[in-house]
């Protein structure tokens, strides 16, 4: 039996946590359950639901050979653009990491376009993509003929890749604080037996850093997985030239709200769910190594 | 490594670097790795001068005169000022003031919902002693793994139903409930605190709510004030909540406004991009204000650029 004590601290938990429980069953699991009962019915949100099974899944993964194609573009496109911002940002990071002056500037200027809102870097890009935009003015005085990037089936990808490439600032920032955090003495031992910068580089500092970068590459492509806004601006009518650029939530979006395919939009959540849970498992199942590996060093 | 480590530096020795150590390492040669060369500083400014090119070419856009724009002659460099495009915008041009305006009560409701539901129930879930909290907290960290797009579509039926389509409401309530990853913080904030504290106060007769109120409050601003930066800078820059629900031009938040602007001129025109990057530029120098302004906060809190407790 509770004393009346802790019986009225409980009460006063439940009552405190009220708006996350109230949140929660409103707006997640009361939504969620929804999202099953609608993925199986084929629905224009007007008229009643008409049952259908699993019609809707069978069709996406059958019958739809958008759907396999926003996919595979899906997974193109997070395949190159997170680990190449990755990549860069331990470059730029590394660079940082020297004894630079006015590093503050440098490190500020580097920062500065991940400040700017999606909608408004979409704009940017739309411009500076153009056929006869900056970059390919710049492309011409190489010599180089710049394609349409934003009009080119071959070429939008790659286009939607730079534009999150131009956002390395971000991992830039977060593996500089990273690396501060690396013990010197490992440097001063390697600088004693004789290794050269770039060993030091390869041989120090991106082991220690492996688990963070490891962490930010799956969250990052889990994030790359939900792309919408950039593709959504960019690329007109969404989806691109012979849907090259179409994605998972493009496509969702385009069902649900242009078309009022609330089922078949459903499902595709539910399937785009699933390939974001196998990612998320592989953050957990690997997270035993990263956090062991922090407290081994430190 | 460690054993590199300890040939090198015994413990004791560098545990304690004390002024003399630091004196002898500033004699030596800097340590290979982080020697710079010209070549460092070369590719630092190379690099940093195409990223900012984008951003400069934004400004010259947005100097630029409307002939310059129907003709599609900009320049990366900007040739001509007209300053004017930035009090244009304000004017019968465009309803700016009012995506500005709209961008404002949007955000700040969110921010206040956030912030006040985020505080209590991350409190309680540190604090209080409940039979099936565990089981609640599990909850909560398995919520963070459901993708939005799960509940959109539900979520806008609702809304629908409830009339509160193009209405500020479906952007605006939900904060009001938290979220998880927020109950997360301050639930992990709060649990760094020293627990006498309450402990005293409870002696002195203050009820739950009291030591939240006058105690833990106070103490919850940095992690508070974070939250209120996520939440600003997440829905200040939202798309889809209001490409969803929101279709009059008046009530459009600026990022919305933005887009529209250029998606619904004429096919044969142009659309007005000198004002449209006005626009742009009005959207993201509240951003730089805020992330200079709260840099502060965000690092205090070991939080910032989405590593939430990996350091």
């Amino acid at each position: 039996m509770m004393s009346k004590l802790r019986r009225r601290e409980a009460m006063w938990f439940y009552l405190f946590a009220s708006p996350w429980i109230i949140g929660f069953v409103v707006f997640l699991l009361g939504p969620m359950i929804a999202s099953i009962y609608i993925s199986l019915t084929d629905w224009d949100s007007f008229t009643a639901p008409e049952w259908v099974g699993l019609e809707n899944y069978k069709r996406l993964l059958t019958d739809d050979p958008v759907f396999w194609k926003a996919l595979w573009n899906t997974f193109y496109y997070a395949a190159i653009s997170v680990p190449l911002g990755l990549v860069i940002g331990l470059w730029l990071a590394n660079l940082l990491n020297k004894q630079v002056r006015v590093r503050k500037v440098f490190r500020t200027l580097i920062y500065l376009p991940t400040l700017v809102p999606l909608v408004a870097t979409a704009m940017i890009f739309k411009m500076v993509l153009a056929p006869s935009g900056p970059l390919n003015d710049v492309l011409g005085v190489v010599g180089i003929p710049g394609p349409s990037w934003l009009l080119e089936a071959m070429w939008v990808k790659p286009a939607l890749i730079l534009l999150s490439v131009w956002g390395a600032g971000a991992a830039t920032v977060l593996l500089l604080a990273a690396m501060k955090g690396i013990p010197r003495e490992l440097y001063e031992a390697a600088e004693v037996d004789g290794a050269s910068p770039i060993r030091q580089f390869w041989s120090i500092t991106v082991p220690q850093l492996t688990p963070i970068i490891f962490f930010n590459l799956i969250m990052g492509l889990i994030g790359a997985f939900q792309v919408f806004s950039q593709v959504y601006i960019l690329t007109k009518p969404v989806g691109g030239p012979d849907n090259a650029s179409q994605m998972m939530v493009p496509l969702l979006f385009n069902e649900a709200f242009s078309f009022y395919h609330m089922g078949y939009a459903s499902a595709i959540s539910w399937l785009l769910f699933a390939v974001i849970l196998v990612f998320t498992l592989m953050a957990f199942r690997t997270a035993r190594r990263w956090v062991f590996y922090e407290t081994e060093v430190k | 490594m460690a054993t590199v480590m300890s040939t090198v530096a015994p413990p004791e020795q560098k545990h304690e670097p004390g002024p003399e150590r630091e004196r002898e390492r500033s004699k030596d040669r800097v340590i290979g790795v982080f020697r710079a060369t010209p070549f460092t500083y070369a590719t630092l400014i190379i690099v940093s001068a195409v990223l900012c090119v984008p951003l400069v070419f934004v400004v010259s856009i947005a100097l630029a005169s409307d002939q310059t724009v129907n003709a599609n002659t900009f320049t990366i460099i900007p040739r001509e000022f007209h300053w004017d495009n930035f009090t244009r915008v304000f004017g019968t041009d465009l309803p700016m003031h009012r995506f500005l305006m709209n961008s404002v009560i949007i955000s700040l409701g969110a921010v206040v919902g956030q912030v006040l539901s985020s505080g209590l129930v991350g409190y309680a879930f540190a604090r209080l002693r409940a039979p099936g909290k565990n089981a609640l907290f599990i909850i909560v960290i398995a919520t963070m793994m459901i993708p939005a797009q799960i509940t959109m579509i539900p979520q806008f039926i609702l809304f629908k139903e409830l009339g509160w389509v193009n209405t500020f409401l479906p952007l605006i309530v939900p904060n009001f409930f938290s979220n998880a990853f927020n109950v997360f913080l301050v639930r992990q904030f709060v649990s760094r605190l020293p627990s006498e504290i309450d402990e005293a106060a409870m002696v002195d007769g203050l009820g739950f709510f009291g030591i939240y109120r006058r105690i833990m409050l106070p103490m919850l601003a940095p992690v508070l004030i974070a939250i209120g930066i996520f939440t600003l800078t997440a829905t200040w820059g939202d798309f889809m909540g209001p490409l969803i629900y929101l279709n009059d031009e008046s009530k459009m938040p600026l990022a919305l406004g933005v887009q529209y602007i250029t998606s619904t001129s004429q096919a044969l025109q142009a659309p007005p991009w000198n004002l449209v990057m006005v626009g742009s530029i009005l959207l993201t120098l509240p951003m730089i204000l805020v992330y200079y302004l709260g840099q502060r906060y965000l690092y205090e809190m070991d939080i910032s650029g989405g590593s939430a407790g990996v350091k």
